[in-house]
């Protein structure tokens, strides 16, 4: 079975609240969650913020619900563009261990999807979409590796916000077909925060299926972080996990002749 | 002679009609009191909210609800589980006050709701 993320929760400069959002998060059973830093370019003297290290936030991280593991925290950069020239990837971007760019328009969907070195195209939740999803640069996205972001929290807020965020949501399942999505919190409180299991139940709400919504928690976001990897390195990555031999019955084995040993560790 | 210890399977098809969801309410100011009525009322009208009267009239009993730590029991018919589920989810606010449903459990079999193996410590 796959580990929850959670891969977008806000940046605030009230570390308490922060450190009690991971808590929480930890708590709820989320193995992973990422820490949001948003730019907006259209706002004047918009700098790319420097990501905080999260040994400075945790002397010792919370332990994951459920399991032995600490949690782990990384660090994502949103860009807000609204013109092309918003989207400069710099060094900068490299310091962050996933990008995700936030389209104002379509003809910015359709380059996000189709040229954008990002891990993530958030989807708006919080006004209605000013744009209807083509079908070609979500193909596109999705044949590249690029993810699609859906928050709830604004969902949670208030009530209009909620029905952007469902009409969006519908909109985009029909093209990608519930390929591709992750859902994610955006959470600024401790309140905002749901559980994984809640939100692979509200991904049906969303119009994904039963597999696909628990994909959307949990394996798709692991695709976003490996896609995230590959950005920094010059042509891809793999993944290996050391897997623990079982070593009981090494008595039995060493009396057995060796052609017998061979047999029974067959089977 | 004692029998050789055997293996049997047991499938359950639709063993039951209902699901047990048991939940605990979170509110921003820990020492409010709640009672049993107005929990209900906070979901059903979660459920209005969310899928408007035919929703609100969505069958569901609340069991057991314990005052002191808003831990709730609820029984809700399979068709209106997810629907159930999701208003619950998107509960935001309860009298004014930010507010979270977190459910910690959900099975088809109320027995399985008397202990919770996530909380189990692992070493």
């Amino acid at each position: 079975m796959s580990v929850f993320m959670d891969l977008n929760i806000s940046y605030t400069t009230d570390r308490k609240r922060l450190q009690a959002m991971i808590e929480t998060a930890a708590h709820l059973g989320y193995s992973t969650v990422a820490i949001n830093y948003t730019v907006e370019f259209q706002q004047k003297k918009q700098e790319i913020p420097r990501p905080k290290s999260v040994t400075e936030l945790f002397e010792k991280l919370p332990i994951v619900q459920g399991k032995s593991s600490p949690i782990k925290v990384v660090n994502r950069l949103t860009v807000v563009t609204a013109d092309a020239a918003h989207f400069r990837p710099t060094a900068e971007y490299k310091s962050f261990d996933l990008v995700a760019v936030y389209p104002k328009t379509e003809k910015l969907f359709h380059t996000a999807c189709m040229t954008f070195d990002v891990d993530i195209i958030c989807i708006a939740t919080t006004e209605k979409q000013p744009f209807h999803f083509k079908r070609s640069p979500v193909n596109g996205a999705i044949e590249r590796g690029v993810f699609f972001e859906i928050c709830y929290t604004p969902a949670i807020r208030d009530s209009t916000m909620r029905k952007y965020t469902i009409a969006n949501a519908l909109c985009l399942m029909e093209i990608c077909k519930g390929k591709n999505v992750i859902l994610s919190s955006a959470a600024e409180k401790v309140l905002e925060l749901r559980g994984p299991y809640d939100i692979a139940n509200l991904g049906l709400v969303f119009g994904l299926s039963e597999g696909d919504a628990k994909a959307a928690v949990s394996t798709n976001c692991r695709s976003v972080l490996l896609h995230g990897e590959t950005r920094t390195t010059a042509f891809g990555i793999i993944h290996t996990v050391k897997k623990v031999q079982p070593t009981t019955k090494q008595t039995d084995e060493a009396e057995a002749p060796a052609s017998k040993k061979t047999k029974t560790e067959n089977i | 002679m004692e029998e050789p210890a055997t293996f049997e399977r047991h499938v359950y098809k639709n063993a039951s009609v209902y699901h047990y969801m048991k939940m605990s309410l979170i509110l921003e100011d820990e020492s409010k009191r709640l009672i049993a009525a107005e929990f209900k009322q906070l979901i059903v009208s979660g459920l209005r909210d969310l899928y408007g009267e035919i929703g609100a009239a969505i069958p569901f009993d609340l069991l057991t609800f314990d005052e002191s730590t808003k831990t709730a029991i609820l029984r809700v018919y399979n068709s209106g589980l997810v629907k159930l589920w999701s208003a619950i989810t998107l509960i935001g606010s309860c009298q004014n006050e930010l507010c979270a449903v977190r459910v910690t459990q959900v099975s088809p079999f109320l027995l399985a709701l008397c202990g919770n193996s996530r909380e189990t410590e692992l070493d």
